[in-house]
């Protein structure tokens, strides 16, 4: 009761209401975002002071106010060091490869799995597909790494019984396989978890727009490029501004892990590992953080440019 | 619809304040589980009297700057038990959580180091020291005497920083060879192939292919994690020549009286061409370079490997040989004397180094609240009679009573109850702080040499046997790496990079003798580019101070 007569009163006053008042009319939702705001807040605005040491001479004792300013000096040493080009490539490349491939994997994923009329069957499927997600790269790089093992490593064994190679192919130790094993990996670690958000995008899709496309004589595939493809084309887009954004994060953990060998380094050495391997193993926080503040202001070059091209079709974040 | 919007609000209250009140407290206790910082005046001994261990109750905090250590707790094993219980003192373990060195840097920069570190020398000690974070010993070292006694005046010097005061107490220094590096020998395979001569590298590469061919689901030459063994056999090329010279770690060749590029030298490159040959025959490890190390311990245990090469192989031989010779009186391993190139004199062959400096140091910061009391300690730990302590448990047990020289007189127990005795061992490895190399290892051979030959144990009797005959002093080439961040440290990052990538393709990619040459060649010229030769005037410099400080 007295709730409802609390609203008409509210209502009666018309006028427009300011922003407090209209966040006060909410509080119930403010307060639900509120923890999220805080977080974002305290994990990812407050610590942002530190990109300040790219700009020091950072020393562990002395701290901010003890630290001399220098100015770019180790944004130069980055753009001057031998390993620079190599790493930027690197990171290009991979990022670049993962997109190509890895972006319209799960999209295809879902469209297959949408056509799929056994209930069971898909679920089943599904289920299978997404659950590499939760297992941790340590895990997935040990499976790859005794899959493509030289000693008894499975798919050597499958490729010497189908008589394709004569000596088992020691994979992980060859540059020009690298990428392939890297990005496949990868597709098959997210391609299922990626997908759910696509399938829930389809099953949006009012289904009288597929009744009226196959009345008119639509086969499956023209539904899908038709309706299907056109109708979750918003989803994919706000997708793909952000994977722009994320373009030169090529990965880590999975770099790290399956990249050890030394060999590998002249293909597999991106942004992030080198960051980690000047940072934190050798102790040069400054030049380290020069190199991870370069990455992210392209990271924010980039998602600014690719939300400016997806404004023009409409479907831009912002 | 007013009860669900009640419901709504209710709930949403809830799930903030849980959310934020979780937030808070996590952050609250974290912080408060960190080590108690302890900012209690730092005493800087002088005049004081000594302190006497035991007289009044002594707790400090213990680090251990390695991603691997976790130290056992304190007082759960009979030695410390007895420590705790007769001399009063209690080690807080920090843990590095597997990330040791941003454990160090979040300690560092949050002022909370811990009482005592325990890390490499180099480096992360200087870093602690510049910042004037530790304490030096100096004042101690005429109070306590067991580390001035048993390290010895040239071994402490060599210790000093630039400042001529000593900051770092060692942990297993020596005065005498020690280590187990060489070659080990299945012994079963080696019988069946009718015992061949395994003298010169030729031999060995014979009888690898030999086992490749008998033995297909052998690995005929393992060569241990990251593939230590081609360091390793860099011994083998010439004579009086350390690996030390042309691993990671150093990469620089002594010639006269400067230090050489690595990748110019013809050692190294003709231990490269040999493993280039080994590899592409197939008689090592495909994976030489990726596989973990419980890969390599399973081949061992298990027998899978012919020969296995490594800085320490006795640590999987010594359970490898137990367990095979359990099942087979035939199986087990042997270690043969260090294979040489031909031409060379075997005796002048040396696959193992040691430097009188031994392992790593312990280092006490300013901020524990008696600092001199945990030197005290430190010192009676390295001091015989905590060396027995530590090593083989309280008195009574193991060891009943000291002969005149301070060695344990151990009991019966001691060979009869192998097992108990290795259990107690194994609890205390970690808490080998600061070993004492010459106490230790001569008590230990002194009473091997009293037991009848079935009797000894199979590590010792190779360390008496060979290896510790065939181990280098190194003690000259100590503390030759710059820090991290240093101008010559940003180079050496380079150069590491560019050898460990060049060692790898010379092994794996290279497909002929001139291939490894070729990518040497171009490792060299990479290698000046980026200043190689600065660091090796540096190395030099480092050198020759050592060489002084030693007078040699």
């Amino acid at each position: 009761m007295q709730n409802t007569t609390h609203r008409i009163s509210v209502e009666k006053q018309k006028a427009k209401p300011s922003l407090f008042k209209r966040i006060g009319r909410q509080w119930d939702l403010q307060l639900m975002v509120l923890p999220a705001l805080l977080f974002i807040l305290v994990f990812s605005y407050i610590p942002m002071y530190g990109v300040l040491m790219a700009f020091q001479d950072y020393s562990l004792f002395d701290g901010f106010s003890g630290s001399p300013w220098v100015g770019f000096k180790h944004f130069e040493m980055f753009f001057g060091a031998p390993e620079f080009w190599t790493v930027i490539r690197n990171t290009i490349v991979i990022s670049l490869l993962k997109l190509l491939i890895g972006f319209p994997a799960p999209i295809l994923l879902a469209l297959m799995l949408n056509e799929v009329k056994h209930r069971m069957f898909k679920k089943v499927v599904q289920t299978i597909s997404y659950l590499p997600h939760f297992l941790s790269w340590v895990i997935v790089s040990g499976f790859v790494m005794s899959m493509l093992s030289t000693e008894n490593g499975s798919v050597n064994m499958l490729l010497q019984s189908l008589n394709l190679v004569k000596e088992p192919i020691n994979f992980l130790s060859l540059p020009e396989y690298f990428w392939t094993i890297l990005v496949t990996t990868g597709v098959w670690k997210e391609i299922g978890f990626a997908s759910i958000v696509y399938l829930a995008a389809i099953a949006g899709v009012d289904p009288s727009m597929h009744e009226a496309a196959a009345m008119d004589g639509a086969g499956k595939l023209r539904q899908i490029f038709s309706i299907t493809l056109p109708s979750i084309m918003p989803v994919v887009i706000v997708f793909l501004i952000l994977a722009i954004g994320n373009l030169l994060s090529a990965g880590f953990e999975d770099i790290l892990l399956l990249g050890s060998n030394p060999v590998l380094r002249d293909v597999g050495d991106v942004l992030d590992t080198y960051v980690y391997r000047t940072g934190i193993q050798n102790n040069r926080y400054s030049y380290a953080t020069a190199a991870g503040l370069f990455k992210s202001l392209l990271g924010v070059l980039l998602l600014v440019g690719a939300n400016y091209a997806a404004r023009r079709s409409g479907n831009s974040l912002w | 619809m007013g009860n669900g919007k009640k419901a709504l609000r209710f709930g949403s209250v809830l799930l903030a304040l849980t959310l934020t009140l979780t937030g808070c407290t996590g952050g609250g206790s974290s912080g408060s589980g960190e080590a108690k910082g302890g900012s209690g005046t730092s005493a800087e001994g002088g005049g004081k009297d000594a302190y006497v261990l035991g007289e009044s109750p002594l707790e400090f905090s213990f680090y251990g700057h390695y991603d691997w250590y976790t130290m056992p707790n304190w007082g759960e094993d009979k030695a410390s038990e007895w420590i705790k219980a007769n001399k009063k003192v209690n080690v807080v373990p920090i843990s590095s959580g597997g990330q040791a060195k941003q454990k160090l840097s979040t300690m560092i920069v949050s002022g909370e180091l811990p009482d005592v570190m325990w890390m490499e020398r180099g480096a992360d000690v200087e870093t602690l020291r510049k910042a004037g974070a530790i304490v030096p010993f100096d004042d101690y070292l005429d109070k306590y005497p067991n580390l001035k006694k048993w390290a010895g005046e040239e071994t402490l010097d060599m210790l000093r920083s630039e400042d001529g005061k000593l900051y770092q107490f060692p942990n297993w220094y020596t005065t005498q060879p020690n280590g187990n590096a060489g070659y080990m020998v299945n012994k079963k395979i080696y019988n069946e192939l009718g015992k061949p001569s395994l003298e010169t590298t030729e031999d060995l590469y014979a009888y690898l292919k030999q086992v490749k061919e008998k033995y297909p689901d052998v690995v005929p030459l393992e060569v241990g994690q990251s593939a230590g063994a081609i360091d390793i056999m860099t011994s083998a090329f010439a004579e009086n020549r350390p690996y030390l010279y042309s691993s990671l770690s150093m990469m620089a060749v002594p010639s006269g009286d400067t230090l050489n590029s690595v990748f110019t030298d013809g050692v190294f490159r003709e231990t490269l061409v040999y493993f280039n040959q080994l590899y592409r025959d197939k008689l090592i490890s495909q994976d030489a370079f990726t596989q973990p190390l419980e890969q390599v311990e399973q081949k061992i245990i298990t027998g899978k490997a012919a020969v296995y090469v490594a800085s320490s192989p006795t640590e999987f031989g010594a359970i490898g040989n137990s367990l095979l010779s359990e099942e087979d009186p035939e199986a087990g391993y042997i270690m043969v004397w260090p294979v040489h190139k031909e031409g060379l004199d075997k005796n002048k062959i040396f696959p193992g180094t040691y430097n009188q400096l031994g392992w790593n140091v312990s280092v006490i910061s300013k901020t524990a609240k008696d600092p001199e009391a945990i030197f005290a300690f430190l010192d009676w730990l390295t001091g015989p009679e905590g060396q027995r302590i530590s090593m083989w448990g309280p008195e009574g047990l193991y060891w009943d009573g000291v002969d005149e020289e301070e060695a344990p007189l151990f009991t019966e127990a001691f060979t009869a109850d192998t097992k108990g005795r290795d259990e107690l061992m194994n609890s205390t490895v970690n808490l080998q702080w600061v070993g004492n190399t010459v106490y230790v290892d001569n008590s230990k051979m002194k009473f091997e040499a009293t037991l009848p030959e079935e009797k000894k144990s199979w590590e010792t009797k190779w360390q008496s046997e060979i290896t510790w005959k065939t181990q280098y002093d190194t003690t000259e080439f100590v503390n030759l790496s710059p820090a991290g961040d240093s101008a010559e440290g940003i180079i050496a990052q380079s150069v590491g990079e560019i050898y460990e990538k060049a060692k790898a393709q010379a092994i794996l990619n290279a497909g002929s003798e001139a291939d490894v040459l070729a990518i040497m060649d171009q490792a060299e010229k990479d290698a000046q580019q980026v200043g190689y030769a600065k660091l090796l005037e540096y190395k030099t410099q480092k050198w020759k101070e050592n060489l002084a400080k030693l007078g040699r």
